[in-house]
């Protein structure tokens, strides 16, 4: 399926937000997010983006999500600009706010995209009722969000973000407002829809802050610095597949994560 | 069943004793010092006067509340027109509201005496005076609830790339309903006054009428019947108004937290 070598491919990417209208913290100069950030992700790989709050994570994935004009530099979604895939609808998002529609139940908020946009209705990919039966939502079809959990509402996020079949996806710390025990078992239930998904594995990129989740996810994990954020290391997780909650206390798994540990704690030259 | 029976006593009665406490107080209070009927009628006397001809005061009150419907649905269709435009436009926002705000600070009342010289003795200027103090607080309203959109719902919807058609009737309007329940119960009574005060200047029929024709023959029971009718229908406005809240907006966190 693939035309170019890489899905994404992210070319000396800087981004610089200008004083007034963007929210800023105080003062009123320019904020370098960005800088110099060139990283490739391959067809069918789960990437995790993992640094310092405000290295510009978030920044970088809008910008490959089409959402936010890189300054300078390049990003490419198979070949072409990510707007060219959002019109194509090849991108899915989810956010850490699930942001929901209170007003629709599940099965409305999942269904929304393809209100929007009439004439993907017609192109193959599952429908609302395949997608919630996936994630594990069909018994909860009518439900309302403020009658679900928020590991239940990401769960609906994750389904509205499949509904046009994206071949990327794009999640910005999806678990970051969850508790931590329904944060460690979304993890794995994550894995299951990516690794369960009838038209194959889908490109994650995937934005955290914590460790363990990135390495329990990802085939690799892309360390960003601070402020303004560059790519620091890129670490390759060999854990094999399907990855299991009991790993999480295995000696391998220890030491990606004392890797990591250290990679974030490094003060820069 | 009982349950709700029960939790429905909890809210109904407490305020009815205290009505009833009240009521039998002033009773009590206008009999012991022999208070002179055209200063204080007693509520029995009120009572009276009302189940005399019940049907009078219905029939004068139902035309307070057409006048009063009237003027708060076209101050409102206006006021939520003006705010969608505001609402997606800072230029029209300035050059607007200014206006709206003239409209607010002008004090209705001595507006009356003009409109009805511009539009007659018939229903129009009673719609138009209730239409005009319904108008800001819905304007208001509107506008924030317009804008009160949750921030990741408005990014997701532009990642669709939705229309701003879409983006109006799938967010924005939604968004905006619990403001808009929020001023109509405000504008409601607003309205009200409204056809009221301008059924005294030029009154033919409504309560407002009622009351200045019976102020001027010392009529006290007709004119306290007729508040008390306009005090109902105020009430019943609310409930009503209450009841379609929750059935609506069962979504959202103030009618969750309320029950």
């Amino acid at each position: 399926m693939a035309g170019a070598q890489h899905h994404v491919s992210l070319r000396a990417l800087s981004h610089v937000f200008r004083d007034g209208r963007r929210a800023l913290p105080a003062g009123r100069q320019a904020l370098t997010a960005l800088a110099d950030v060139t990283l490739d992700v391959a067809w069918g790989q789960f990437v995790s983006v993992i640094g310092p709050s405000g290295c510009g994570k978030s920044t970088l994935l809008r910008i490959v999500g089409g959402l936010l004009r890189p300054t300078s530099g390049e990003a490419k979604i198979d070949g072409a600009a990510p707007a060219a895939a959002q019109r194509r609808r090849d991108i899915g998002l989810v956010a850490q706010d699930p942001a929901l529609l209170p007003w629709r139940s599940v099965l409305g908020n999942v269904r929304l995209p393809l209100e929007i946009d009439r004439a993907a209705r017609d192109r193959p990919a599952p429908s609302p009722e395949e997608l919630l039966e996936l994630t594990g939502l069909a018994e909860f079809r009518s439900y309302y969000p403020h009658q679900l959990s928020g590991g239940m509402q990401q769960r609906v996020a994750i389904a509205r973000a499949l509904a046009f079949d994206p071949s990327l996806l794009l999640m910005d710390e999806p678990f970051g407002a969850l508790d931590e025990i329904s944060r460690a078992s979304m993890r794995y239930e994550l894995l299951r829809i990516w690794q369960t998904a009838p038209s194959g594995r889908k490109t994650v990129m995937f934005v955290t802050h914590s460790i363990p989740e990135a390495i329990a996810l990802s085939d690799r994990v892309v360390v960003l610095s601070p402020r303004p954020g560059s790519v620091r290391a890129a670490i390759d997780v060999e854990l094999p597949r399907p990855r299991t909650q009991e790993m999480e206390r295995g000696a391998p798994f220890l030491d990606y994560a004392d890797q990591l540990r250290n990679l974030l704690k490094e003060v820069p030259a | 069943m009982s349950q709700t029976l029960r939790s429905a006593a909890a809210y109904v009665l407490p305020p009815a004793l205290a009505l009833i406490a009240a009521f039998a107080f002033w009773e009590f209070w206008v009999q012991w010092r022999d208070i002179a009927i055209i200063v204080v009628p007693p509520p029995s006397a009120v009572w009276e006067r009302f189940v005399e001809d019940p049907e009078f005061f219905w029939r004068e009150g139902g035309w307070t509340l057409y006048e009063a419907t009237l003027g708060l649905l076209m101050g409102s269709a206006f006021a939520i027109a003006l705010a969608v435009v505001m609402a997606h436009s800072r230029l029209a926002e300035r050059a607007l509201f200014p206006l709206a705000i003239v409209i607010k600070v002008t004090p209705i009342v001595a507006v009356a005496p003009v409109l009805v010289i511009m539009f007659g003795f018939g229903t129009t200027p009673k719609i138009v005076v209730a239409a005009l103090l319904s108008f800001f607080p819905m304007l208001v309203n509107a506008m924030t609830g317009f804008r009160d959109v949750n921030p990741g719902a408005l990014e997701f919807m532009r990642s669709l790339r939705a229309s701003p058609w879409q983006l109006f009737w799938k967010l924005r309007a939604p968004s905006a309903l619990p403001y808009l329940f929020a001023a109509l119960k405000v504008t409601y009574p607003l309205a009200l006054i409204g056809a009221v005060v301008a059924e005294w200047f030029t009154g033919d029929r409504g309560l407002g009428l009622v009351i200045f024709v019976a102020n001027s023959n010392l009529d006290t029971p007709t004119l306290f019947a007729a508040i008390g009718v306009l005090a109902l229908t105020g009430v019943s406005l609310n409930v009503i108004l209450s009841v379609a809240e929750r059935r609506i907006l069962f979504w959202h966190q103030t009618t969750r937290t309320v029950q």
